[in-house]
């Protein structure tokens, strides 16, 4: 009996994203990734005597976004408050965040949990929270970038609904999708614009929650899965051995693939939280509220139906489409030109998705943009150019950045629809294949194909296909 | 432009009377010490502004930063800081033509009420050279009682402009909370400070109150609202026992009704019960929130740091260590313990409710009357040393002073003459955003009560 028959498990999450805004939470410094060390830093976010904090209300707006789109009640009035604790490389040894009024509360995400099939998934709240530094461990001294200290945090919790480590990936992915689509994150986990922890508890059947554990230093979606699953096992050799958990903090090692023990209950910072004096409540505005509502997109999971109830996509086709923001704004720009959307759907998921493999391409770097990708659909629509042309051309769109029409004419791949130019090359294949004329004309079909092979490969892939065929029907069934 | 003005604002631009001054306050700040640094020249070599404090030399306590001079909050940690930026309500000041020229002594990062717990010098009384000069303020009054400045900037986070100010025989205004900003004032306890003013010159006063008073956008608690009318008839007096008050105190207080009278207001008595809460209230919201504004100073971006230390954890421990005096270990103690959780309900939370209490309490008071009349410390200026007051009498005696910070409200001690060798005074409260009472008040009782001056002050007009 596996332990997930034998006990119930309780996963739940705490997600930290960092919010996408041009400026810190309480400062004017940049908010970016990659510059030099300790180059975005003021005296504010460097903690020095005197600074005030001072809100930014677009991370405020992106918090209220998230909260609103996880269906949680919205906060009226939200406040800051102060965590204690110390660290190096938090500039003023206290954390602003949110504790007793967040920006949103009891919400639920639908969630495609793969086998654990379409699930609501509770969410105890929703607060922002300032980012700490990064510290940096190089021999024997200790480096301290403050680029990240004061970035905005959003952290998400949820109850704990989450059963497995494959449930709990595919949540997270879901939820990756979730904030790209609002596009208030990256959700990037190892560049770390996401971060999860997790807690778990087992227990016998019917019995409620069990001794919680904290697992940390989880730093991909993966991670979380193994590092739960680990857990799982691990809590139930030790009941089914008749022990007790210990409440604690545990460290995924992902070079063992183990959690191994960080501190105690007992041992756990005392955060002394007390209401931050330098920031008067937050009180949203009709405006504000009106804004909000105005970013509100649909949810991935309703997309996805939509995809296939309202376009007529597979199943695997709208798991695709809908996966990645780029892709699928692709599409919809594609179908919005009045291309055919299974036809777009199908470019995407094949012979796009391979060229962007290829040549390790994000489709937002590549040089296919809506405009080419629907000239490129309607040259074949009209009949200028066969499908294997057509991959051709998308070929070239990558490799020479130019539109299809151009690249058509440049070389020289219009489609041959001149009957008397098709004639006169179906004409010189049945000359020279005279014993597979024949075979045809005596019913083996098979043949045929191979024929009309002959034909394409004759006229450079270019004989339009269906008058080609038709022609070559007429020579075969006139000469006899 | 007041009179005081005038008389000042030429002496910084005449290279013979600039360098007379500088001369003078070296000398005569040698035996007072009220500077912990004094520099004409502006560091940020930017030009003053102008406009109605035109010439006028400022000296700023040294825990509001002026860009490019030290910014020691009068602490070994922070000792070899110098500030990267300008306090708002120091910039306020330049812009409007006023000269900053040194930065006071005070109690270190503001805890202490006789400057005693300075770790960086010793300021005496220029009243008595034997006495404190009260605290945490207590360089800035003693250099404007000395002359050696016709304004200073403090911070009253339970009194701390207004004793000194008291015991040094100068004006002292602690205004509503949000009035000033607090944007580049050292963080003691956020929710209860505020930058305030020293001056021997009412008008000057308020000249320099309106210079600093407006909404600052990067102090999230600053407010900008209208000033609420001058018009004051009716004073009420705190009750208090006289046993509490030493004579010469208690024998100011009563005088002071009298002459309330001569100018023609009517004096009326009041009691608040809550009154006895006020202290413990007071220091359990300010040792919680300094515990938690002073965790910044660990000794890695800035401040004092040990020579070596084995890792990030163990520097942070040493420079605190090393860089804290005891006052402030206690303090932070303190305010640590009573954060604990579980233990919130206990003190921190309960504090907040006898702040509410109080406030409430006052704003009863404030119904029926103009302006409040207290004492504003139980004593005239104490000897220094073991011969003083002790540390924790020195806590209690803030009962008169911290009921302004509790509630926000603005409050002014105001001089009412020298017994004994000691200056001695009162403080009136106001509603909020009612300065302007306070400084009616005030010039109202500059007949009974003229303005003395300390024996060896200087006096500006005696630069040619």
């Amino acid at each position: 009996m596996s332990a997930h028959e034998k006990y119930d498990v309780f996963i739940g999450l705490e997600i930290h994203i960092h919010l996408k805004t041009v400026s810190k939470m309480f400062c004017s410094c940049r908010a970016h990734y990659g510059d030099e060390p300790n180059t975005n830093v003021c005296p504010v976010c460097l903690g020095y005597p005197g600074t005030l904090p001072l809100l930014n209300e677009r991370a405020m707006e992106l918090g209220y976004h998230v909260a609103r789109s996880l269906g949680c009640r919205i906060a009226d009035r939200t406040s800051f408050v102060r965590k204690n604790y110390f660290y190096p490389d938090m500039p003023k040894n206290y954390q602003i965040s949110q504790f007793e009024e967040p920006v949103g509360v009891e919400g639920l995400m639908e969630a495609d949990l793969g086998d654990g099939g379409v699930r609501n998934i509770r969410i105890h709240d929703v607060h922002l929270e300032e980012d700490a530094g990064k510290m940096i461990h190089a021999g024997d001294v200790t480096l301290l970038d403050f680029n990240r200290a004061g970035y905005p945090l959003l952290e998400i919790v949820t109850e704990p609904d989450l059963r497995t480590g494959e449930e709990t990936e595919a949540f997270l992915r879901d939820f990756q999708r979730l904030v790209r689509y609002l596009g208030v994150s990256d959700g990037n986990m190892d560049e770390g614009s996401m971060k999860c922890d997790a807690n778990i508890s087992i227990n016998h059947p019917g019995k409620g929650l069990g001794t919680k554990v904290e697992l940390k230093n989880m730093n991909s979606p993966r991670f979380v899965r193994l590092a739960l699953n680990h857990e799982v096992i691990r809590h139930a050799e030790i009941i089914d051995a008749g022990g007790s958990l210990i409440q604690e903090t545990r460290l995924w090692n992902e070079n063992r693939d183990i959690t191994e023990s960080m501190r105690r209950k007992e041992e756990a910072d005392d955060y002394r939280y007390f209401p931050e004096p330098d920031l008067p409540p937050f009180i949203p505005d009709d405006a504000f509220l009106a804004r909000v509502e105005a970013s509100m997109v649909e949810l991935p999971l309703d997309k996805k139906r939509r995809l296939q109830a309202e376009y007529g996509l597979s199943p695997e086709q709208a798991e695709f489409i809908h996966d990645d923001v780029a892709t699928l704004h692709l599409f919809e720009q594609t179908v919005r030109t009045g291309s055919s959307a299974r036809n777009v759907a199908a470019w995407l998921s094949s012979d796009i998705r391979k060229l962007l493999n290829r040549e390790n391409l994000s489709l937002a770097d590549s040089p296919l943009s809506a405009a080419r990708f629907s000239a490129l659909l309607k040259l074949i629509e009209e009949g200028r150019i066969s499908g294997k042309i057509a991959k051709k051309v998308l070929e070239n769109i990558f490799s020479e950045n130019s539109d299809p029409e151009s690249i058509v004419e440049k070389e020289g791949w219009s489609q041959i629809s001149n009957p008397v130019e098709l004639a006169l090359i179906v004409d010189k294949v049945i000359g020279a294949n005279p014993e597979v004329a024949a075979a045809v004309r005596d019913g083996d079909m098979k043949q045929r194909g191979w024929l009309m092979g002959q034909v394409m490969r004759a006229s450079d892939g270019k004989a339009a296909p269906e008058l080609s065929g038709k022609i070559l029907d007429e020579k075969l069934s006139t000469i006899v | 432009m007041s009179l005081i003005s005038e008389l000042w604002s030429g002496v910084l631009i005449e290279p013979g009377r600039r360098e007379q001054y500088t001369r003078l306050v070296g000398e005569i700040d040698e035996s007072i010490g009220s500077f912990l640094s004094f520099s004409l020249e502006n560091p940020t070599g930017k030009p003053a502004g102008k406009g109605p404090l035109n010439g006028l030399p400022v000296a700023v306590k040294d825990n509001i930063a002026v860009e490019g001079r030290p910014l020691t909050c009068g602490s070994h940690i922070l000792e070899n800081l110098k500030a990267p930026y300008t306090a708002t309500a120091v910039r306020r000041l330049e812009d409007a033509g006023a000269v900053v020229v040194g930065k006071t002594n005070m109690d270190e990062f503001g805890m202490g009420s006789s400057n005693e717990h300075s770790a960086l010098g010793t300021t005496v009384n220029p009243w008595n050279k034997d006495r404190v000069p009260g605290g945490s303020s207590g360089g800035s009054a003693a250099a404007v009682a000395a002359g050696l400045v016709p304004l200073a900037l403090g911070s009253d986070t339970g009194g701390s402009v207004r004793q000194p100010a008291n015991f040094c025989g100068v004006y002292g205004l602690k205004p509503t909370y949000g009035s000033i900003s607090r944007f580049g004032l050292t963080a003691y306890a956020s929710s209860l400070e505020v930058i305030g003013a020293l001056t021997r010159d009412i008008d000057l006063l308020e000249t320099a109150f309106g210079v600093m008073a407006a909404r600052d956008e990067k102090d999230q608690s600053s407010i900008s609202a209208d000033m609420i009318s001058e018009d004051a008839t009716h004073v009420v007096m705190l009750e208090v026992d006289d046993e509490i008050l030493d004579a010469p105190v208690a024998d100011a207080y009563k005088r002071t009704e009298g002459a309330l009278k001569e100018a023609g207001y009517s004096v009326g008595k009041v009691s608040l019960p809550s009154l006895e809460m006020v202290v413990p209230a007071y220091y359990t919201i300010a040792t919680a929130e300094a515990s938690a504004n002073l965790a910044r100073y660990n000794g890695i971006r800035y401040g004092h740091s040990p020579d070596f230390s084995e890792n990030p954890t163990e520097l942070m421990r040493m420079a605190r260590h090393e860089g804290f005096g005891d006052e402030v270990k206690l303090r932070i103690l303190l305010g640590t313990y009573v954060l604990r959780s579980g233990f919130q309900d206990q003190y921190y939370v309960k504090a907040q409710k006898i702040r509410t209490l109080i406030r409430n309490e006052l704003a009863g008071v404030f119904a029926s009357c103009d302006l409040l009349l207290m004492p504003v410390f139980p004593t005239q200026a104490f000897l220094m040393g073991d011969a003083g007051m002790d540390d924790y009498k020195q806590r209690v005696a803030d009962v008169f002073t911290c009921l302004a910070n509790l509630t926000g409200l603005p409050a002014l001690s105001v001089p009412t003459g020298i017994d004994g060798g000691l200056p001695t005074g009162v403080q009136f409260m106001a509603p909020a955003f009612g300065e302007k009472r306070l400084f009616k008040a005030a010039r109202d009782l500059t007949d009974s009560f003229p303005l003395q001056t300390a024996p060896g002050a200087l006096d500006i007009r005696s630069l040619s």
